[in-house]
């Protein structure tokens, strides 16, 4: 049984068929990108996983449970963590409000009104660690609107991570990002996958980032699966370099 | 940072100093001792939204309906089963809260502009309730021949009935254990989950907060200090009009928040002083005050958006 | 009895009309705007007593035709010099600002005109009632339903068959991209808004001759146009018409059966609605 299967899912938007039965299985500790031209519904994919939308028709199961009826809220409590195209954080809060809204959260404390005074100092040591790997201490007491992009996805990052999530799903996380930025995130994420053994689905432009990070590689054109397989045989796969590679040369 | 938290030490302070002194200070500014409960009460009111509004981000347009119940669950109290005021603001306030935890699963799913016009469409229905059940409700000429009546503490009594310094002080007691509580909750993680959705409701969700749990929760909580808030304001006046329920009266609430500062916590009751003063002064000055009430509106969101602990907070980091 | 009701239903019907009238211009100005336009009830109002004071000059039919527009320019310049400023601010600054707006509406129009209630004259053939047993079918009620149904028959022309109307529709549903497509989205919301009070300023007007003329008969018609709005689904113009039509009716009946119940009911058909279909009885779902 794989980690995440995802099974022949569909999406259809009226006539318009944005995923067309796509069927994908991730490993535990593998890390996967997801690849395509644009328009080729690797966003609703995702949001399919993680029951932002409604299947049409297939079946998504984590560790062999059936996804279909578990709102969103309730699959990141079973483990699924996920960051957003257009970065999503809380602007006005600084960068350790921020990580310590989710270390709260993954802490069992939504609804606490008070902070139990055994959890004040495992909590504290536990947003400095997240502070640190995501390398954020620097700027932990700025407001996370006023920062760079770069820093704002890393402080997206490890506001999932700080769920102590199984699977990391990330889309899209270099998007606009110049060279340096694209290196630092691209370095923060092979650390995570190589240190914590994280299952990560990524969606991912910039090839240097995909080449560098997955262990396979899936590819989807116009909703549909063109090719999966490692990178080495997806650079070879002629048909990725007609549709795909080809393509955008 | 330990400069902001210097500044809101100090503002805290200058907050308790002000409010503690007074009834020794009201009477040399050219006011009365009733007009200082009465912005302390509408503070607490608009403290309570700000909750919701300034806190969790929820756009709620009709809270006048929870003060009014408040008030009426008060005076009827007081007036028909027990001459007593505490259980009368007791029982006041539980009736808002009952209303609001009836009400808050219609209302939690929808959003913005849409969340304000069904909760002020939704508080109309108390208005009616009070200007229609006239035999128990006095109707249009609200509800009197009642009166708050002393507190018997055992070893003492205090005449907050005809003492009306005590009753201030009796007011600010109360308020200050509410906003007190308030702002516990507020810092707690609980508070900052509420936090949370406003800032970003989708990031929220995604990290697992049932979103719309928690925005009945907190507007439980809001429509329950409201609710004392309107329980006090009757108490205030030994009476009670419906036109506290009327969906205008929403609206002040907002702007008293707005015109204070929402991002502050001490902003919506600067918020509620200046407005309780000014429509004092302008509805003795002028019979058309109501035509200023409405460009105080238009100004301040035209020129002050972010009120006045926003101008103040903005001065502070230039 | 049976006319009892008859008559009861009539009078829900007619006042069904204005709410829907009044819920029709609000709902547009929320779908494409997201501005709760408070103000409405004031924009009635003006629209009324204009009428009232144009009359003596220009007649009854004169006040009808003239009032409105005049009213409709006044919306205009509102919307142009005050409520575009806070597009695209947090909607909480446009609800404080028409908020704002109707009070001093109301005020206003209390100072220019009295706190008194005014007659408003009807032409007197029109107040015959058109048959002795149905005593309360007078000719007014019987045009005013008639220009009803063409006005709004109107409206759903302009917004299906016109190129404004279907660019207001499909700004409505994705504003981005109309004014991509190179529409002046200014222009069109400005426009819009304008439709909007040309129906609050005519259901003012037939209003007047109906129940009266006070400074508060805007704020006494807004809620139950929400509500209208509400359970007839935002961004359907027929839904809307229908939830009108529906609440006012429900009073009328009820007011047959339980007088002290006649405005709680519609609330109460509201919480119905919001429990069994959140979306309204037209509305889409997801939209909100």
């Amino acid at each position: 049984m794989s980690f995440l299967t995802v099974e022949n899912i569909s999406k259809h938007f009226g006539s318009l068929v944005a995923v067309d039965g796509v069927t994908m299985r991730v490993e535990k500790g593998e890390c996967r990108a997801i690849i395509g031209p644009n328009g080729a519904g690797k966003t609703t994919f995702f949001n399919l996983i993680t029951g932002m939308l409604p299947l049409t028709s297939g079946r998504v199961s984590l560790e062999g449970r059936d996804m279909a009826g578990i709102d969103p809220s309730h699959r990141v409590k079973l483990g699924m963590a996920r960051t957003f195209q257009i970065t999503e954080i809380f602007p006005e809060l600084t960068v350790r409000e921020n990580i310590r809204i989710p270390v709260e959260i993954a802490a069992g404390l939504r609804f606490s009104p008070w902070m139990p005074r055994a959890m004040e100092g495992p909590i504290r040591d536990r947003i400095d660690q997240l502070l640190d790997e995501g390398g954020l201490h620097r700027i932990a007491d700025r407001l996370a609107g006023e920062l760079s992009h770069g820093d704002q996805r890393a402080c997206e990052i490890m506001m999932a991570l700080a769920l102590n999530p199984r699977l990391l799903l990330l889309d899209e996380p270099t998007a606009g990002m110049g060279d340096d930025e694209t290196y630092a995130i691209a370095r923060l994420i092979r650390r995570i996958h190589a240190e914590q053994h994280m299952t990560i689905v990524l969606i991912e432009h910039d090839m240097r980032v995909v080449f560098n990070l997955a262990d396979r590689i899936t590819v989807l054109a116009e909703g549909r699966p063109l090719a999966e397989g490692t990178p080495a045989e997806i650079t070879a796969n002629e048909k990725v370099q007609a549709a795909y590679l080809g393509g955008a040369a | 940072m330990g400069n902001l938290d210097l500044r809101k030490q100090s503002t805290n302070l200058i907050v308790c100093a002000l409010l503690l002194t007074l009834p020794f200070w009201i009477d040399h500014v050219g006011s009365y001792i009733q007009l200082g409960t009465q912005i302390v009460v509408m503070a607490l009111a608009a403290m309570a939204l700000n909750f919701l509004l300034g806190y969790t981000g929820v756009l709620s347009f009709g809270h006048a309906a929870y003060f009014g119940l408040g008030a009426y669950g008060t005076g009827m109290t007081i007036r028909y089963l027990l001459p007593s005021t505490g259980v009368g603001i007791l029982v006041g306030t539980l009736v808002g809260a009952l209303a609001a935890a009836v009400i808050g699963p219609m209302i939690v799913r929808l959003r913005g502009v849409y969340f304000a016009m069904v909760t002020i469409a939704f508080g109309q229905v108390f208005y009616f309730i009070a200007f229609r059940w006239n035999d128990v409700t006095g109707g249009d000429d609200g509800l009197t021949n009642w009166k708050r009546m002393p507190i018997d503490l055992g070893f003492t009594t205090v005449d907050i009935q005809h003492n009306a310094t005590a009753f201030y002080y009796f007011v600010l007691v109360i308020f200050a254990v509410a906003v007190a509580l308030m702002a516990f909750l507020l810092r707690s993680p609980f508070g900052r989950t509420l936090i949370a959705i406003r800032e970003n409701e989708r990031r929220a969700r995604f990290m697992g907060v049932n979103v719309n749990f928690h925005i009945w929760m907190s507007w439980v909580i809001s429509c329950t200090f409201m609710a004392l808030a309107g329980s006090l304001s009757s108490l205030l006046n030994n009476f009670v009009d419906p036109r506290s329920l009327f969906w205008t009266q929403s609206g002040t609430f907002v702007i008293m928040c707005v015109m204070g500062g929402m991002r502050s916590f001490w902003g919506p009751l600067v918020g509620a002083a200046i407005f309780v003063a000014l429509q004092d002064y302008l509805s003795s000055a002028t019979p058309n005050w109501q035509s200023f009430v409405g460009l105080v509106f238009v100004i301040v969101v035209l020129f002050f958006p972010r009120g006045v602990m926003g101008i103040f907070r903005r001065k502070a980091t230039e | 009895m049976t006319q009892l009701i008859l008559f009861n239903v009539m009078n829900g019907l007619i006042i069904g009309a204005f709410y829907a009238l009044m819920a029709i211009g609000l709902s547009l100005i929320m779908s494409l705007s997201d501005v709760i336009n408070f103000a409405h009830g004031g924009f009635l109002a003006v629209g009324a007593y204009l009428a009232y004071t144009m009359t003596p000059y220009i007649g009854f039919w004169g006040g009808l035709i003239v009032a409105p527009l005049l009213t409709a320019v006044l919306g205009l310049i509102v919307e142009k010099f005050l409520i575009s400023r806070v597009y695209g601010r947090d909607p909480l600054y446009s609800l404080l600002l028409t908020f704002g707006l109707a009070f001093i509406f109301e005020d206003g129009t209390r100072y220019i005109w009295g706190a008194q209630s005014l007659p408003y004259q009807v032409p007197g053939w029109l107040m015959s009632p058109l048959s002795s047993s149905l005593f309360f079918l007078t000719g007014y009620r019987v045009f005013m339903i008639f220009l009803i149904v063409v006005v709004v028959g109107g409206l759903f022309f302009i917004m299906t068959r016109t190129r404004l109307g279907l660019r207001i529709r499909a700004g409505t549903l994705d504003l981005e991209t109309v004014s991509v497509l190179g529409v002046n989205v200014r222009v069109l919301r400005n426009l819009n808004f304008g439709i909007g009070i040309y129906l609050a300023g005519l259901a003012g007007v037939l209003a007047a001759g109906q129940l009266g003329l006070q400074p508060t008969i805007g704020a006494s018609l807004i809620m139950p146009s929400f509500v209208a709005i509400i359970i007839g689904g935002l961004g359907s113009l027929t839904g809307t018409l229908l939830g009108g039509l529906l609440i006012g009716v429900a009073s009328g009946v009820t007011a047959v059966f339980l007088p002290s119940a006649t405005e709680a009911v519609m609330y109460v058909m509201m919480a119905a609605v919001l429990l069994i279909r959140p979306q309204g009885l037209l509305g889409e779902e997801g939209r909100f």
